[in-house]
């Protein structure tokens, strides 16, 4: 590998020199004269100000005196130039001051004792500036109009009379959080910050990021169950890829605030509705506090009630590690290391999953470590290191400021990656970018496109095939890129002629002008690069999809520059770091390969041991290696493959096989109740160590309070077991594992805990004083030359039939993260979203006879489920989508496990199912007459011998008559058939 | 077809017109027309003609700014000068198609003017006409000419000539004409224009813009709305023109949606402009492009801020932002933009079409050409006018407008909108440009000129206006969003009789403070109307706030009922009549001693303010309330003085200098205080001027005496025949406090040769003596100098005395006449003469004959009292020979100077308006020896405000309001006499009765007449909102 590092621009930045209160002050060129004198240490009052939004100018608070400028200038508005004299305090200013103070104060009702702002409140701050009279105060009249306050988020409460207009969360929402959910509303003194239509903010397009709340300087928007800290502890957050820097108060052990980190690399203070209030799962009572042992003789398939005390009785950690190392070793002596397995986690830091896999290959012996990376991006590691010889994002948030041109495909940014789906809006609605989005779903994104194609689950290939194809039509291009960066064109191009956009329609459904268009905004585009998420990967087809982005970015030059590239975002905290350090079946820390025998010897060398070269399965085959009997033991660490493994019905069954099952987790997950042995380990807040965002930047993880019970990290217990097992670690801190991780992972190289300090590293980081690598691939490829592949369209393995007339997708939804054991137990988040349902187009609920809000049944091949349905016009015809995060009713119980060949990725985007109303599919079981109305109502009709008063019956929908031949009905399917009936051309 | 050829189309077809046999007739078709009324005129004249079997051309034209007389035609026969009908009826059409088209009779009673070649016997021409004759049409020049929707009119009449121009030129050479024309921007900031196009032509930009700002916002504006309805072209040649100079091809005509006549006009002009090939790429040949969008908008008024307005095209809500970066760098789309408005682009298109020096021409030094204005409100003429920079108010007020309707007081000239000042009265000489309006506080704003006459609230005009800045204040920055409402909420406190000591420096310093600190425009002007009013009427705020008192009485917190609170004294008017109708004249003479001991003499000889504040009036005539306050105190009977009590003795007294209504009354309500109270008084009866002024057959002598003994019976102790000659004295006996209410008996001199010889007397001394009954001699013939009641009194007296030819002699006419309606009628029907506009010059006496030498006048301009100024005619002196002539111009107090007291104006005592303290210790004063000779009821007024203020000083509550009536009973009242009315006619004695003696002139109202006149009150204090 041959990382090419930036080289650091030294950018001069040109000064200039104005006079502020007598003072010279040196100030950056193009500063306003409030940044140059807060900037000199000269204090001026604002309250609109923000140095993350555009400058405002409606306090009136910052006005100042210039010398030659009439009336009295905003400083924040007012740019500095050189020369200029500056007076921030003069009578006139004063006065205008205080008087403006004194209006704000008359319409202002709040009483400072009881308000939740109290201490940090800027109004109250410039207040004591001023030195607020009340005799002042006396002399005006104080509004009389007091407006009702907006208590309908469950995360914060608005209230209207603490609110004093300066826009600033109006201005986050617009700017930063770039969704426009409040606004200002109606004139004069009634002017007021609210929603469209003035209802309340649930009723909007809130997403409840809670940017707002963050900025306001009053108590207007407060959230509801914050209380101040003691103490603040800088940390990274646990929810997705993004990995976004942020501030966990603490008072009493407890998390009791959340706060954005302004100097954060990648979110720059921003935080999604999850990343702000989703942190109290930490002190939820059903964390495990305990090791827990399988009470004797209690069976594995007992369902899971959440009362553990039957099943588990709780244990000393001396006596669950003994029994784990016991079995473990155990197992390894009777069947072999390769009968043992060990799942790692992407929620975990990089030095929990050094450690897992260091102690799945030096300990256990084998290399049957792997995580639901697996189950993500894998396919992006294949294709992309296949293509490039590098399976990361090529480029970094920062290039996304510098594109002009996105191309989402598969990925619904703005719920899976709530600030990276921020950042594109900006940037889109500023005009400096325009965007492609390319999904089966109607996504948010979609509505600030340039081109919006709307392709079928699974005909990734033949659209971007279509793509290339009318690009190429119409010389647009990149000869010179293609001739002297890349191989395998000729072939590829041969391939793609017969992909015109009419063949390409006829796949993928997309208008043929529609690719058209796509095809040349995405050419004609100055830099280009692709987003995508599991709606590329997680296809049979995967690894090609994968190649086919590689090949769209080579054909125009679109990557190894600024504002180009290839961009998968990872799912989870830290799938990129659990790769990253090896927690991957084939390869060590660095992908060093584990069949590389130089590789193997050093890391012999280096754990003082012998390795296996023999490369381990991956999480997709446990289960069936299970039911073959070679995997005999499990130790699973974080993961939750009974929510998360596709088709949940079969890995359950081999999960109740498996002779030993070890799982560490915080919550009793699905998969925990399934353990002999149940380990108690420390959430993200209780530990140190680090996580590896989507952009490759490996951030600190410090803890800010004690785990509960006995709970302790995920490396020490492995190091624990190890110790047990014969092979301590010896390691005292989670620094000392980053120090080893560096001293044998090249790319981590340079990484250690003091270099962090400073927002992160992005990786390759080779050597203590690289840089870091913000973008991939720049001169040349990690394989040399980039590889085009040549990739014919395949079907997706499952499509629709009689019996399975829909095509189900699965995902995510804003407020809820992966298998739910953590947003699930956030009050916020669940209250925000408590349900999950099943999302379908209305043409289809109408053919079904479907209502809003019913209890839908749906199948497939491999189960069935119950859920409430949402009609939404988001989605096509015949495609329906469920997200995975509700246990009650697991997406993935549907899901095919159909695997793409090299990745070993599984289908999760299309399974063939049935939907039906719940109840008459219930009915329908013991009624053949019922069933058959389920499966076809027009159909079930003619293949009775009916006669004529029994069809007269039916015509008018007689329940009575109906029900003398099926039984009685429940209310719901009674009007159901009245109006299922009334549709049908008799 | 390229421009050259399409203008000599133009031009002959519009000759074609000119010169067809065809009679034409233009119909105004504004808005203002249109409301007015114009489409049946359309109707009713296609119906007439075709009756008629007349071939005519019918002309729908713009507004030719003469609103008040709409709807308005011209008629054009062939050859002839057109005529213009005003205010037509659809009957008055067929009349004129009938006797002018039809016969040849133009019909002169009807006609307002002639346009064009010739005239016409008895009709004026047009633009003669006072109403035109100061005006300039420049930017107007088409409007009422031309058909808008006609592009070849505006091209035969000069149009985008001056863009066919432009385009030969430099784009910095067509700037450099702009500049050197002066010309300002007419939006209302008075940029100035070429130097504003420069700033965005020097820009750096790949694309920029320019933008018509037709968001008029201001009530009552409607300049740019007739403008665009009437000449659109002249408009968009002027837009070319900027967008040429600075190097913009795409516009914005921001225009709102509440102008639908406008916005189609401009519609159809743009698709001619289209259709000719002057819109769209390489007009006329020179390469340069031009497109233009037409964006309505919601009617913001912030949106006609540039920032705000830009905002609103962008699709976001009209907020402005601050500036820089100035639009002329970063406008729209954040590309330098060049905003002018609707005015400003039809003057461009006029300078380039003549030339700028042409242009300069007009105007002042630093404001050159003409600005547009509405005129609206007290005005007779209301309309749209355009006058050369530098015309004044009184110009545009009084020779455009015609004055005030009703022949009220001009107050002041509000210009600019809600966002500007009133200018008062007084500075009605201001000549109208940028930098005089700036200096009165006031803005030149988009040309709102808003007339205010005396029935004008300042105070509520004021809030008004602050009630419209607040509720269009776009809410962003803190000053204008909240500063507006709380100096809206302070006014309507002050409206409301809540106003505090110290709002009115309050509402200066947050006024001040919102123009210093606000975001915009918007906010920088909105308190405009605060500084304005407080600082040229500020007394009006004072009044308001210390005294509750709203003089015009409209403010409906403080005016129950705006008779009672014109009522210097308050009297509860409108309760008092109310029992007068339900019969119970006890009771509604009750109800007047609640305020006044004097009911039967102001029944007599009131000069009633309050029947001119009458809401009857505005139906159809005021109520008699003086008659029917004289029937109450006649009919009337002693329930008052069963209620009326006097308080226990307080052991302090109180010595009143002078037996006047002043005097009286001070000491009637300071004995019911409990106080002891002496009047003091030189002349040997009491009653002051009530006694010795005003004539018997006027004011019935038993009247006087039976009130005034009414005084003495609660206790005031009276002393006639004593001169008070030292106030010392009178502390020195021990009196605690004194009022002085001496009256004003020094006649004023003419101040002319002669006056002093014999043969002539001063008014006050003439009628004084008749009163004391040593009437003078005066011959047969008299001729009495002025214009007041005394003047009035003098010669009434003087016939009365015997004379047989009696001549007043007033330098004034009669509209100007100070004296009261009713006196000057009374007089005229008693035969005597009054000669108008002549002064006295000199006097000649001897041997028993006068001689009086008067000069004629003429009226001059109108001065600061809203009256024209007379003026000697030089050479028309004219003598007359008299027995005697009595001077009777006004009157002044004397006042020992030994009483120490300070005096100002004509010898007026100079006291507390309040508290009518002077500046002794304990020494109060009131009556005429403060204000100057004035009436019985402000006396009494201030004998109360007196009693009030000296009760307080001795240490009482000074409250001396009583109830003298049980509570009203509402519910069996009768009903009100809804009908169309007459007043009553009070009846009077014939004229041959009142010659013979001083037998009183008006007589008692019966009770039946006494009633109906009370049924016809509205009750508007019973009103609710």
């Amino acid at each position: 590998m041959s990382p090419t590092t930036e080289s650091i621009v030294e950018t001069k930045v040109e000064t200039i020199t104005l006079t502020i209160n007598g003072q010279q002050v040196e100030a950056r060129k193009g500063a306003t004269v409030l940044e140059a004198a807060r900037g000199a240490g000269i204090y001026i009052p604002a309250l609109c100000y923000d140095p993350d939004l555009k400058p405002y100018g409606a306090c009136r608070l910052c006005v100042v005196e210039v010398e030659g400028m009439r009336g009295l200038p905003t400083s924040c508005t007012t740019p500095a130039t050189d020369g200029m004299v500056v007076h921030t305090e003069t009578p006139r200013v004063n006065q205008g001051r205080r008087v403006t103070m004194e209006l704000i104060f008359a319409n202002h009702h709040a009483d400072c004792f009881t308000c939740a702002k109290n201490q940090q409140c800027e109004l109250l701050k410039i207040a004591q500036y001023i030195g607020m009279e009340q005799e002042h105060l006396d002399r005006l009249r104080k509004s009389a109009q007091v407006l009702p306050i907006d208590r309908s988020n469950p995360a914060f409460e608005y209230d209207p009379n603490k609110c004093i207009l300066c826009a600033k969360c109006v201005r986050a929402c617009h700017e930063i959080a770039s969704v426009g959910a409040i606004g200002l509303a109606f004139r004069g003194y009634e002017a007021k910050v609210t929603t469209s239509g003035d209802r309340p903010i649930i009723e909007s397009i809130c997403k409840s990021c809670g940017e707002c709340v963050a900025r306001c300087p009053t108590g207007a928007l407060m959230p509801k169950w914050e209380k101040a800290p003691t103490r603040e502890v800088k940390t990274t957050c646990p929810y997705c890829g993004v990995g976004c820097s942020l501030y966990l108060g603490v008072r009493d052990n407890k998390i009791v605030s959340v706060r954005g980190d302004s100097e954060g690399p990648t979110n720059k203070g921003s935080l999604c509705v999850k990343g702000r209030w989703g942190y109290d799962f930490v002190s939820h009572p059903e964390r495990l506090t305990t090791p827990l042992i399988r009470i004797e003789g209690t069976s594995r398939g007992a369902p899971h009630n959440g009362q553990h005390h039957d099943i588990f009785r709780e244990a000393s950690w001396d006596e669950a590690l003994d029994l784990v190392s016991e079995r473990l070793l155990e197992t390894k002596q009777k069947f072999g290391p390769d009968s043992l397995a060990a799942l790692s986690s992407a929620k975990c830091t990089n030095e929990d999953n050094y450690v897992m896999q260091k102690f799945t290959r030096a300990v256990l012996g084998t290399n049957n470590v792997d995580h639901c990376a697996r189950l993500c991006h894998a396919s992006t590691v294949v294709g992309a290191i296949a293509a490039f010889g590098q399976g990361a994002m090529s480029n970094s948030y920062e290039d996304f400021e510098k594109t002009d041109l996105f191309f989402v495909i598969g990925s619904n940014t703005t719920d899976c990656h709530p600030i990276i789906g921020s950042i594109i809006k900006r940037r889109v609605k500023s005009g400096g970018a325009k965007l492609i989005v390319a999904d089966p779903r109607s996504i948010e994104l979609g509505d600030y496109a340039a081109v919006r194609l709307q392709h079928r689950p699974g005909t990734d290939v033949a659209l971007i095939n279509g793509l290339m194809h009318v690009i190429v039509r119409d010389g647009l291009e990149d000869r010179e890129f293609i001739k002297g960066r890349t191989e395998g064109f000729e072939e590829m191009r041969q391939l793609i002629e017969k992909y015109t956009p009419e063949a390409v329609e006829e796949i993928t459904g997309v208008p043929a002008p529609d690719l058209e268009a796509a095809a040349h905004v995405f050419a004609e585009a100055g830099s280009a690069c692709v987003l995508y998420g599991m709606g590329i990967t997680q296809h049979t087809t995967g690894t090609d999809n994968v190649k086919s982005v590689a090949n769209l970015l080579m054909l125009t030059g679109n990557i190894g520059r600024e504002g180009t590239g290839f961009s998968p975002l990872r799912g989870q905290n830290n799938v990129q770091g659990a790769c990253d350090l090896g927690a991957l079946p084939n390869v060590y820390p660095g992908y060093q390969r584990v069949d590389d025998p130089t590789v193997k010897a050093k890391f012999e060398a280096a754990w003082g041991c012998t390795l296996s070269d023999k490369p381990g399965i991956t999480v997709t085959e446990v289960a069936d290696a299970i039911y073959q009997g070679r995997i005999k033991g499990l130790y699973v660490m974080g993961e939750n493959p009974l929510m998360s493994e596709p088709n949940l019905v079969h890995a359950r069954s081999a999960l109740e096989k498996v002779e030993f099952l070890v799982v560490q987790d915080i919550f009793l997950s699905e998969t925990a109740w399934l353990a002999d042995v149940v380990l108690p380990a420390a959430a993200f807040a209780e530990k140190d160590g680090t996580f590896t965002n989507t952009e490759r930047r490996v951030q600190r993880v410090r803890q800010a309070v004690v785990p509960p019970g006995e709970a302790r990290s995920d490396w020490q217990i492995v190091s624990d077991l190890a110790d047990r097992m014969g092979r301590p670690f010896g390691y005292e801190d989670a620094s000392q594992i980053t120090d080893e991780m560096a001293s044998l992972t090249p790319i981590y190289g340079g990484i250690h805990f003091e270099r962090l300090e400073e927002g992160g590293l992005q990786w390759p980081c080779p050597d203590d004083s690289h840089p870091g690598t913000p973008f991939l691939h720049q001169g040349s490829f990690a394989r040399g030359l980039g590889k085009f592949h040549a990739l014919e369209y395949v079907p997706p393995a499952e499509s629709v039939s009689e019996t399975y007339p829909f095509i189900l997708t699965t995902g995510r939804v804003l407020e809820h993260w992966h298998t739910g054991t953590m947003s699930r137990r956030s009050k916020v988040l669940s209250e925000l979203r408590p349900d999950g349902v099943v999302e379908m187009h209305p043409g289809d609920a109408l053919k079904l006879g479907l209502v809003e809000d019913d209890v839908v049944a749906l199948s497939s091949a491999r189960g069935r489920l119950e859920t409430k349905v949402h009609i939404t016009d988001k989605l096509a015809p015949g495609v329906v989508f469920m997200p995975f995060h509700w246990r009650e009713a697991p997406a993935n119980i549907l899901t095919s496990s159909a695997l793409d060949p090299q990745a070993k990725i599984p289908e999760f985007k299309v399974s063939a199912v049935n939907a039906v109303l719940a109840v008459l599919d219930k009915a329908a079981q013991d009624n053949e007459f019922l069933a058959r109305l389920a499966e076809n109502p027009a159909e079930a009709l003619k293949g009775y011998d009916l006669t004529a008063a029994e069809k007269a019956a039916l015509v008018s929908g007689d329940i009575r008559k109906i029900e003398s031949w099926v039984g009685k009905l429940d209310e719901r399917l009674r009007t159901w058939l009245v109006m299922r009936l009334s549709q049908e051309k008799w | 077809m390229d421009f050259t050829q399409i203008q000599s189309n133009a031009v002959s077809k519009w000759d074609a017109m000119l010169s067809s046999d065809k009679p034409r007739i233009l119909v105004g078709m504004g808005t203002c027309g249109i409301a007015a009324g114009a489409e049946e005129i359309v109707a009713a004249l296609d119906q007439k003609l075709a009756e008629c079997d007349v071939q005519a051309d019918i002309i729908q034209v713009g507004c030719i700014g003469l609103c008040y007389a709409e709807p308005l035609i011209e008629v054009v026969k062939p050859g002839k000068p057109g005529l213009f009908y005003a205010s037509l009826t659809p009957e008055l059409v067929g009349e004129i198609v009938e006797e002018y088209l039809v016969a040849d009779n133009p019909r002169p009673d009807l006609a307002l003017g002639t346009r064009g070649e010739g005239t016409v016997d008895g009709i004026p021409r047009l633009f003669d006409l006072p109403v035109l004759k100061p005006q300039v049409r420049i930017s107007l020049r088409n409007c009422g000419n031309i058909d808008p929707n006609n592009i070849d009119h505006y091209i035969a009449n000069g149009g985008y000539a001056g863009l066919a121009k432009a385009l030969k030129m430099k784009p910095q050479e067509v700037i450099d004409e702009v500049k050197d024309s002066g010309l300002r921007g007419r939006g209302g900031a008075g940029f100035s224009t070429g130097t504003k196009w420069q700033f965005c032509h020097d820009a750096s930009g790949d694309a920029k813009y320019i933008i018509c700002n037709a968001d008029e916002g201001d009530p009552g504006a409607f300049m740019d709305r007739a403008l665009l309805e009437g000449d659109p072209h002249a408009v968009l040649e002027g837009m070319l023109i900027g967008a040429y100079a600075i190097g913009a091809s795409e516009g914005y005509i921001y225009i709102r949606a509440e102008y639908p006549l406008a916005i189609q006009k401009l519609l159809v002009a743009i698709r001619q402009m289209e259709e000719y090939g002057l819109l769209g790429d390489d007009i006329m040949g020179s390469g340069f492009n031009f497109h233009l969008k037409v964006k309505e908008g919601a009617g913001a008024f912030v949106c006609g801020e540039e920032t705000a307005l830009m905002a609103s095209i962008e699709g976001s809500r009209g907020m402005p932002r601050a500036r820089p970066p100035f639009p002329a760098q970063s406008g729209l789309w954040g590309k330098p933009t060049n905003i002018n408005n609707v005015e400003t682009w039809s003057n461009v298109s006029a300078i380039l079409q003549n030339s700028a020096a042409w242009y300069a021409a007009y105007g002042t030094e630093k404001s050159k050409g003409t600005k547009n204005f509405s005129l609206a409100g007290k005005v007779i003429r209301t309309g749209l006018i355009e006058v050369p920079m530098g015309t004044t108010l009184r110009e545009i007020v009084y020779d455009i407008g015609g004055g005030i309707p009703g022949d009220k007081r001009l107050k002041a000239v509000q210009t600019g909108g809600p966002s500007g000042g009133f200018i008062p009265a007084s500075m009605i000489d201001l000549p109208v440009d940028y930098d005089s309006l700036a200096q009165t506080g006031s803005i030149m704003g988009s040309g709102g000129m808003v007339v205010v006459d005396e029935d004008t609230c300042m105070v509520d005009m004021t809030r008004f206006f602050l009630a419209f800045t607040q509720s269009e204040s776009c809410g962003k920055c803190i000053p204008c969003r909240w500063g507006t409402k709380q100096m809206l909420d302070i006014l309507e406190d002050i409206t409301n009789g809540k106003g505090r000591t110290g709002d009115i420096e309050l509402l200066q310093e947050l006024a001040e403070s919102v123009k210093d600190n606000s975001l915009c425009g918007l906010g920088q002007t909105a308190p405009n109307p605060v500084l304005t009013t407080i600082r040229y009427f500020r007394d009006e705020y004072e009044e308001h706030i210390k005294r509750h008192h709203c003089r015009a009485a409209v403010c409906k917190g403080l005016v129950k009922a705006p008779c009672s609170h014109t009522c210097p004294a308050g009297v509860d008017v409108p309760r008092y009549i109310r029992y007068i109708s339900a019969g119970d004249f006890d009771a509604a003479l009750a109800v007047i001693r609640e305020r006044i001991p004097f009911p039967s003499i102001c029944g007599h000889v009131c000069p009633h303010p309050c029947e001119a504040k009458c809401r009857r009036g505005l139906v159809d005539e005021a109520i008699a309330i003086r008659a029917l306050k004289r029937f109450a105190a006649e009919r009337g009977n002693g329930l008052w003085k069963e209620k009326a009590k006097v308080a226990p003795a307080t052991g302090k007294s109180v010595a009143v200098v002078g037996a006047g209504p002043a005097g009286l009354t001070a000491a009637y309500y300071l004995a019911k205080q409990g106080h002891a109270a002496t009047v003091f008084e030189a002349l040997p009866d009491p009653g002051g001027w009530m006694r010795y002024g005003i004539p018997e057959y006027r004011l019935p002598r038993e009247v006087l005496a039976k009130e005034i003994d009414e005084i003495r019976d609660v206790g005031v102790d009276i002393r006639t025949g004593t001169r008070v000659e030292s106030l010392d004295e009178l502390f020195e006996s021990g009196y605690s406090a004194v009022f002085v209410g001496v009256g004003a008996h020094q006649g004023t001199r003419l101040g002319i040769e002669g006056e002093d010889g014999p043969g002539v007397v001063d008014g006050v001394s003439f009628l004084s003596d008749a009163n004391m009954g040593k009437p003078p001699a005066v011959g047969d013939t008299v001729a009495v100098i002025g214009g007041g009641n005394v003047a009035i009194d003098a010669a009434r007296t003087a016939l009365r005395l015997g004379a047989r030819q009696v001549t007043i002699v007033y330098r004034r006419t009669r509209s100007e006449m100070p004296a009261s309606e009713e006196e000057i009628e009374e007089a005229l029907h008693e035969g005597i003469a009054v000669d108008f506009l002549a002064a006295p010059t000199r006097i000649e006496s001897g041997n028993g004959a006068v001689e009086l030498t008067c000069v004629r006048m003429e009226l001059g301009n109108v001065d600061a009292s809203g009256r024209r100024r007379p003026a000697p005619v030089e050479g028309s002196e004219f003598s007359m020979a008299v027995d005697t002539v009595i001077a009777a111009i006004g009157q002044m107090p004397e006042v020992p100077e030994q009483f120490g007291l300070a005096s100002g104006r004509a010898n007026t005592l100079q006291v507390d308006r309040y508290t009518l303290a002077t500046n002794r210790e304990g020494v109060f004063a009131g009556g005429d020896v403060v204000s100057g000779p004035a009436t019985v009821i402000e006396a009494i007024a201030a004998g109360r405000q007196a009693a009030i203020s000296i009760d307080q000083y001795l240490g009482g509550s000074g409250a001396i309001d009583e109830t003298l009536t049980p509570p009203e009973e509402l519910e069996a009242l009768p009903e009100i006499d809804e009908g169309e009315t007459h007043r009553v006619s009070v009846p009077t004695l014939g004229v041959g009765d009142r010659l013979k003696s001083f037998a009183e002139v008006e007589l008692s109202l019966g009770e039946e007449m006494a009633v109906c006149e009370a049924r016809r009150c509205l009750r508007c204090d019973l009103e609710e909102e």
